[in-house]
């Protein structure tokens, strides 16, 4: 019992060290009222995120940069904590990089999107608010 | 001329101005028809296509959640529907829960929010039936409604996953209204101006023809009655004047000489009284024959001699009691067939009023101006009802309406059983 309890806490905490160890993002306003966030993932990957206005809808854009091309990450959005979209990518070009636009629905007070994607074990997670 | 006078008189003007006015209703009649037909048929269609967004669009499309508010959901259904339920008029979506809580709108703006579901509302909700009507935009829930010719609203009930009855409202541009109004109208319109038109092409040119030949009949009878007039007036004055050059004068002689031999001498006092008897007769005789003559014929009679000629009317009426005054103004100038007709048409009422009205006063007026003489012969006498028959009478009436629409005037008699009758004749003064 002890030896799996041992194991199962040694998973968890391989899963989230990655996340804690992540660079902080660093948020920044564009031109024509988009906001901007980018971080490191858990691996050398990095990860952007944007926020524009799009016909009384939010656009949110995100984007992971790998460096390798042809890997397929699994990645998710969630608008205020529920799940809006998800779907799996290639990375693709010379820069190993792909990138997924999603419209969300402007709600009554701020928004908050969270972007996940995950490439064997490698974890990018990147929030915004809009 | 007359017709240029009066122009509503003119046949071919009545026409045009019945068709027009015909037109101008026609043209108003079918606008409002034909907008409420519009406005059914756009209804009736804006029905048919909420039924068909909420059930084959948004009911089919809805994620569990949606109902709830879960952000996810909505995010998914907007992506998923909005570019489908947006189509054609269709100018807002707006998906109710029961308690007035928007849980979906293309407006995001609205999602969350909660408003008072009205009366029809809530029955479609519990009836699931469709009804539609304009829509109030002074509500609060329309608070991003800017359209400007208003908007037409409907709404059917649809269904979320989880079972929850949810009420699906679609709004409409109510400028679709009016251009399917316009489309059902312009047809309509071309059908019936075209109608009128041609109408109008073909009535005109009949309608001017047989004005023409109308206006050609009563010149040719007019001219027949002005030539009769004058055979009869040549007539009376010969009648008149070889009564007057004849049997006046030798009945004038005849008393004349009676009245010399009943002065003579040698004349017994029982014959001279008879001769002198005979020879009364005879001057009474020439009164009454130099008063018809008058009648048969009025000498010299001129717009100078019109006053003389009413005095010479009245005097019959004079010498039976009657107070009489006789006034005459504004006539010189006037032609004389005109001043004939004014004394034809007195004499007819001053003959009625001595024979039948037992006045005790009778006035002729004359008044003239620059387009038209009047006159007006008015009594004091017992009256009539005008609408009772009275055959005697109603002869005469209708020889002074017959004399006055020949002469080119109008007449009216004015009369009531106790108040005397009012004779008034106008004629145009040309």
């Amino acid at each position: 019992m002890v030896t799996r309890t041992t194991v199962a806490a040694f998973a968890v905490a391989a899963l989230t060290l990655p996340v804690a160890y992540a660079a902080p993002a660093a948020a920044s306003h564009g031109g024509g009222g988009d906001v901007r966030t980018s971080g490191g993932c858990s691996g050398s990957a990095h990860w952007k995120l944007k926020a524009k206005p799009d016909d009384g809808r939010i656009e949110v854009e995100g984007e992971i940069d790998s460096n390798r091309s042809g890997q397929v990450w699994h990645w998710t959005f969630k608008h205020n904590g529920s799940v809006s979209a998800r779907g799996a990518s290639r990375t693709g070009g010379r820069s190993g990089s792909f990138d997924v636009q999603r419209r969300m629905a402007n709600l009554a007070g701020e928004d908050h999107f969270v972007f996940r994607a995950q490439h064997h074990g490698q974890v990018c997670r990147g929030t915004i608010s809009y | 001329m007359t017709a240029l006078r009066r122009p509503w008189a003119n046949p071919l003007v009545q026409f045009v101005t019945a068709s027009l006015l015909l037109f101008g209703i026609t043209w108003w009649a079918t606008g409002i028809f034909s907008q409420r037909a519009a406005r059914s048929e756009a209804l009736a269609d804006a029905r048919v296509t909420t039924e068909l967004l909420a059930h084959s669009v948004a009911e089919p499309a809805m994620p569990r959640g949606l109902a709830d508010g879960d952000p996810g959901a909505i995010d998914r259904f907007d992506r998923e529907v909005l570019e489908r339920l947006l189509v054609g008029d269709v100018r807002r979506i707006k998906i109710w829960r029961s308690d007035g809580t928007i849980v979906y709108s293309d407006e995001t703006q609205l999602i969350g929010r909660r408003f008072r579901l009205d009366r029809e509302q809530l029955s479609v909700l519990n009836s699931g039936d469709t009804e539609g009507g304009l829509s109030d935009l002074r509500r609060r829930e329309n608070e991003f409604e800017n359209e400007e010719g208003g908007l037409l609203e409907v709404y059917t009930r649809i269904e979320s996953p989880e079972g929850e009855p949810l009420l699906f409202e679609a709004y409409y541009s109510v400028e679709a209204v009016k251009q399917r109004s316009a489309e059902v109208l312009t047809p309509f319109r071309r059908i019936t101006v075209g109608a009128l038109l041609a109408l109008l092409l073909i009535g005109v040119p009949l309608l001017g023809v047989l004005t023409l030949r109308l206006t050609r009949a009563s010149r040719a009878r007019e001219r027949l009655m002005r030539r009769a007039v004058d055979s009869s007036e040549a007539e009376r004055r010969r009648i008149a004047r070889d009564l007057h050059d004849g049997v006046v004068q030798e009945l004038a002689g005849t008393a004349f000489a009676l009245s010399g031999t009943a002065r003579e001498p040698s004349v017994s006092p029982p014959l001279r009284a008879e001769l002198e008897g005979t020879s009364e007769s005879l001057r009474r005789s020439l009164r009454q024959l130099r008063s018809l003559l008058v009648e048969i014929h009025p000498p010299g009679l001129n717009a100078s001699g019109l006053g003389a000629a009413l005095e010479d009317l009245t005097a019959p009426a004079a010498s039976a009691g009657i107070t009489t005054s006789v006034s005459v103004a504004g006539v010189d100038g006037a032609p004389d067939h005109v001043i004939t007709l004014v004394w034809r048409v007195a004499q007819e009422a001053i003959r009625n009023a001595v024979r039948h009205a037992d006045a005790s006063e009778l006035t002729v007026e004359v008044l003239g101006d620059e387009r038209q003489v009047r006159l007006i012969v008015r009594d004091d006498g017992v009256g009539f009802d005008p609408a009772a028959p009275a055959p005697d009478r109603s002869y005469g009436l209708r020889g002074l309406q017959s004399l006055v629409e020949d002469g080119g005037g109008r007449v009216q008699v004015e009369s009531a059983p106790g108040v005397g009758t009012t004779v008034r004749m106008v004629v145009e003064r040309r």
